[in-house]
């Protein structure tokens, strides 16, 4: 059971979660925001107090610092900090204007002086992070007055807009600003509260906001244990806001005071084979269309993610400013096909019983599916099922045959195109790719500063991945979070931010329990 | 009192009628454990993604877990990975121990001193502790936790050891045999060794039982080995996300484990009354 | 002199004892594969020239003599450094955690102690009721049933079915529990070191001078309960240790243990170090009080 009705995935990602739910949405924006209370939140957690040394998924900086851009719901770039920006016509000049009237948390204006700060600071004192690696391509930052911030580099980089939207602005007053900084003073709707590490972090409102009138909420509190089940504790009116897995979905629908709600950014599954070192008979081609013929998509992301799940073959889904309708149409793989499978394994002269595949995956029951799947063609499958560090380790040995993961959502696509260049993070995941051509096409279209053409040149990279069968994508899938029904004005963004520009937690506020509206 | 003689009916009769059924517990258990297999024709790895969190009905007695896996399949399975690392654990704890300790005892001198040392060392340690620490620092499984439950217990057991020396050793008896020159060695054979037996036997009754209970606690905390073996543990720990949705799947092995160790503490306790009538028996 | 030599060994001898128990801790983490680097990896996007410029920032690219030695030249002035996942101070994070693991630990030994007591008292005031049998079952149960168990069992009774309490965040039901499991530990040796003491042929003539029981109970047995429960104290502050460890878990309390769990799974060394320091010099403290007290206590002369 669905609460999506069969919209098509457009309305999906555009934000309309669902007939139903917008209906009921448009009744509760409509009251007027009360002020006051402590909105409770369980999504990510919390792993530095210093915004710029972050090295995974955020969740919870965004309450209390932001950028110069922030990312809307249907992943473009929104001003945030900048109220304008512009790009030079050969890609190497950005400049912002500057809000006026923004203030630290500690009183002390927001001017261009602390974001050419932000910015060398994160180009020259940082180590490790997307940021670090993009500021490297700055040649100079430039304040040629208090409101404007000019970036200049040495060639065009399409996505630096997205990725300053994770340069968060602090004030160098922050403590700890030389070293690692302990207590960040940044410009958000809440302040950097008390903070224990994997316990609680609270933040409480920022009265002196540039958003007048907002926050309407007194404070936040984030649970940030990571092993704890939240369906229950949203249920019992614990929390507010939690992130929930897909096999609580049902009980949480079925309750009238749980509303629920999708990220707008996908997970995208995939299975890679094994690049780095492929071991025979993986090396030929052949027998990667073959297990490509033999997976069934549609099954696969039924069971992953429910009847919503999207079946794909590019890494962006319908609807996105990337996706080749075209490329999409043209999948092979789009049905599984055993018999054209079998007669490309007796091609290659492979008699799969003699095989033994090894299949590394995390500990998630959709791994299985792939592994009944590569079984129906006959082949013995060893199904190496670990935790995080064990299955980077396993992948790094690169003694492998197939890996079956998952990847979540990012502020750029580049930052999913990265992860298949020869020297991109974390590469393990799609075999450890490594292919001069694939990187040449992807920097060309990091240079191209036109949409179009970018996203033509990136579409060039993917058809070279598929041609190459280095990863064959299943589908995607949008992650849930639900919120209680007194919470009014919330609906979750593209990426797991809680506050950006057009939407977030500065806009939330809590209406008393029990008024929800029926429905 | 009334602790040297055994009165027929009463509270006695209560009394060994729970060594009977614990009796049967551990019999049963011990019957999964060796014959599993064979009397549990389902496959305790295999997936069912079709019939997740099933109750109970005819295909699964006890119906299946949030992978589809048949709990009773594996229960017994992991009646047999319990037991084995468990006994396993144990027996390395009695010869590290009782082994070590009274080969300390007899060389005497800077050995013994340096091995009670180190006995005192690991005693310091939290036993749960020390064994988080090897385990995750040994490649996980069944193997790291014998060793980790070994070195955990080994304390326990080499101070009974002393002590039992120390008793027999202070006896008249022996100090007479020594001041005729009884070697070291042979006052441990003749004397300690038939002495410490007893004392064992009741410690093994203690010991068991927490071994079988720290693996469970260190499979629950996802340091216990890979995910497939189906530790009693580690099925509770998986199972208990789901609680809501499959009860069955995580009171299963909350219950098989509790009756186990339990059915195994008054196993051993009326094995110590038996042989010690003059300080056991009952209440 | 040598009185000076029995009072000032156990402090040195303690003193070293948490010194090897540091360096073999130190030993066994540096162990454990993979490092908080590769767990930050394993996140998010990090590359390989990243990950080793973060893992030179935190120094764990120097030899591992060079880093035990400087980790403890500066445990010993107390600083126990900076956790390398979370950047805070050591110190700074455990005093958070302690709160959470004193309340569980000293609630459960209170209610424990208490629920011991009572049992063993009634027990021997009432010898023909059932609470002789309960003692022996209390005692029973504390060996045989896991915390984890009961934990759980209370937790789908309790917050799932009866929806009496919240599943997380509550003291409760954990200090219950482990109150339960140490009234177990206590309860038996005290019952029978109370009925020896009863025994004693000073009492049997205060019975007969018709002394209140309650006044003999109070004065006479009691005290005589006192060097056994000292003797206990270390069993029964492992046990608590580890019950705590796994009651936190279960019911989400940021406590020590909850920490120490999660300096393994992040492979964070200072702290995971300070940890079982930390928790090493508790035994050894407890046990060092408790023979010590023992000895001062104890009127018969030592061996």
């Amino acid at each position: 059971m669905s609460l999506f009705p069969i919209l098509g995935r457009r309305a999906a990602l555009a934000g309309v979660a669902g007939l139903a739910l917008a209906s009921v949405a448009r009744a509760e924006q409509t009251a007027t925001p009360r002020r006051g209370g402590t909105l409770r939140i369980a999504t990510l957690g919390l792993d530095t107090a210093d915004p710029h040394r972050h090295t995974g998924s955020i969740a919870v900086q965004q309450a209390y610092v932001e950028a110069l851009t922030s990312i809307g719901p249907n992943g473009t770039v929104e001003p945030f900090l900048a109220e304008a920006f512009e790009v030079s016509a050969d890609g190497r000049v950005y400049s912002f204007r500057l809000r006026e009237g923004v203030r630290f948390h500690d009183g002390s204006a927001l001017t261009s002086a602390e974001v050419v700060a932000n910015l060398e600071r994160v180009k020259s004192r940082i180590r490790g992070g997307w940021l670090a690696t993009a500021m490297r391509i700055a040649e100079a930052f430039e304040a040629p007055d208090a409101h404007t911030v000019v970036i200049r580099i040495r060639e065009p980089y399409a996505p630096l807009l997205n990725l300053l939207s994770e340069l968060w602005i602090l004030s160098p007053n922050s403590p700890g600003w030389d070293e690692t900084i302990t207590h960040p003073i940044g410009t958000g709707p809440f302040t950097f509260g008390e903070w224990r590490p994997k316990a609680r972090f609270t933040a409480p409102a920022f009265t002196g906001y540039w958003q007048a009138g907002r926050p309407y909420l007194a404070g936040l509190e984030f649970d940030l244990r990571d092993d704890a089940d939240h369906s229950l504790a949203l249920r019992a009116g614990d929390l507010h806001i939690a992130s929930i897995g897909r096999d609580k979905l049902a009980s949480l629908s079925r309750d009238p005071a749980i509303r629920i709600g999708r990220q707008k950014d996908t997970n995208w599954f995939f299975v890679s084979f094994n690049n780095r070192s492929p071991r025979p008979p993986f090396d030929d081609l052949r027998l990667r269309r073959a297990i490509a013929y033999a997976l069934d998509k549609r099954a696969f992301m039924n069971f992953a993610a429910g009847p919503d799940g999207i079946v794909t073959n590019q890494m962006v889904v319908p609807g996105n400013a990337y996706f080749d309708q075209a490329m999409h149409d043209a999948d092979p793989h789009a049905r599984p096909d055993l018999d054209h499978a079998r007669a490309l394994l007796r091609e290659a002269g492979v008699d799969p019983a003699k095989r033994r595949i090894e299949l590394v995956s995390w500990q998630e029951s959709y791994a299985q599916v792939v592994v009944q799947m590569v079984s129906r063609l006959g082949f013995p499958v060893n199904h190496v099922a670990l935790d995080d560090l064990g299955a980077q380790r396993r992948l790094g040995q690169y003694d492998w045959d197939l890996a079956v993961f998952s990847s979540g959502p990012r502020a750029d696509l580049f930052l999913r195109y990265v992860r298949l260049m020869s020297d991109g993070p974390n590469p393990v995941l799609w075999g450890g790719v490594q292919d001069p051509e694939y990187d040449a096409l992807v920097g060309a279209a990091v240079r191209e500063p036109d949409l179009k053409r970018r996203a033509a040149a990136y579409n060039r990279a993917w058809q070279r991945v598929m041609d190459r069968y280095y990863t064959v994508v299943l589908g995607h899938s949008q992650n849930i979070i639900a919120h209680r029904a007194e919470v009014r004005n919330w609906d979750p963004g593209f990426t797991w931010s809680c506050h950006w520009t057009s939407g977030g937690v500065a806009q939330t506020w809590l209406a008393p329990q029990g008024s929800a509206s029926q429905g | 009192m009334s602790a040297t003689t055994m009165p027929a009916t009463g509270p006695a009769r209560r009394w060994r009628l729970s060594g009977l059924l614990a009796g049967i517990v551990v019999a049963l258990a011990l019957l999964l454990a060796v014959l599993g297999p064979v009397l549990v024709q389902q496959d305790p790895l295999a997936q069912d993604l079709l019939a997740l969190n099933e109750p109970p009905s005819g295909a699964h007695p006890l119906g299946t877990d949030h992978l589809g896996r048949d709990v009773l399949a594996r229960l017994a399975s992991g009646a047999r990975l319990t037991l084995l690392v468990g006994v396993g654990g144990a027996t390395l704890a009695f010869l590290l121990g009782a082994g070590l300790g009274l080969l300390a005892l007899a060389l005497g001198g800077a050995a013994r001193a340096a091995a009670f040392a180190a006995f005192d060392l690991l005693r310091a340690l939290p036993g749960i502790l020390l064994a988080m620490l090897l385990v995750a620092a040994l490649a996980p499984g069944p193997a790291s936790i014998m060793l980790a439950l070994g070195l955990s217990y080994a304390p326990m057991v080499a101070e009974v050891a002393r002590a039992a020396h120390a008793r027999e050793s202070a006896s008249d008896y022996v100090a007479a045999a020594r001041a005729f020159g009884l070697s070291r060695l042979a006052v441990l054979m003749r004397h300690v060794l038939p002495n410490l037996v007893g004392a064992l036997l009741t410690l093994a009754a203690i010991i068991l039982p927490r071994c079988i209970v720290t693996e469970s606690v260190l499979s629950f905390l996802g340091l216990g080995g890979t995910p497939e073996l189906p530790s009693w543990g580690r099925m509770i720990a998986d199972a208990g996300n789901f609680a809501e949705e499959a009860p069955h799947a995580v009171l299963a092995p909350v219950l098989a484990l509790s009756l186990f160790t339990l059915a195994l503490s008054v196993l051993g306790e009326r094995a110590r009354a038996a042989a010690d009538p003059l300080r056991g028996g009952t209440s | 002199m040598s009185r000076a030599v029995v009072l000032l060994a156990p402090p040195l001898r303690a003193a070293a004892l948490v010194a090897v128990i540091t360096l073999v801790a130190f030993l066994c983490i540096r162990a454990v594969p993979g490092d908080v680097v590769d767990v930050l990896a394993a996140q998010g996007d990090l590359t390989a020239a990243q990950q080793a410029e973060l893992r030179a920032e935190m120094g764990l690219d120097a030899p591992l003599h060079a880093q035990f030695g400087a980790w403890l030249a500066q445990a010993v002035q107390g600083e126990f450094g900076t956790s390398l996942r979370f950047g805070q101070p050591v110190g700074e994070l455990f005093l958070q955690a302690l709160p959470a693991t004193l309340r569980l630990g000293l609630g459960g030994f209170a209610i424990g102690l208490g629920l011991a007591l009572a049992l063993a008292l009634g027990a021997l005031a009432a010898p023909r009721s059932p609470l002789p049998a309960l003692v022996q079952a209390v005692n029973i149960w504390s060996i045989a049933v896991p915390t984890f168990c009961v934990g759980i069992a209370a937790l789908l009774v309790f917050s799932i079915w009866l929806g009496w309490l919240p599943a997380v965040g509550h003291y409760a039901l954990p200090s219950a529990i482990l109150g339960l499991d140490i009234a177990g530990q206590l309860v038996k040796p005290m019952y029978d070191e109370l009925r020896e003491a009863q025994a004693a042929p000073h009492l049997r003539t205060a019975r007969a001078k018709g002394l209140h029981p309650l006044r003999i109970g109070l004065f006479h047995l009691l005290p005589s309960a006192l060097p056994v429960l000292l003797a206990l104290s270390s069993v029964v502050l492992a046990g608590a240790l580890g019950g705590t460890l796994t009651l936190e878990v279960l019911f989400g309390l940021p406590g020590i243990g909850s920490l120490a769990l999660h300096a393994i799974h992040g492979r964070d060394w200072p702290l995971l170090q300070a940890a079982v320091v930390f928790l090493a010099a508790a035994v050894v403290l407890v046990n060092g009080v408790a023979e010590l007290l023992h000895r001062l206590l104890d009127p018969r002369p030592r061996r």
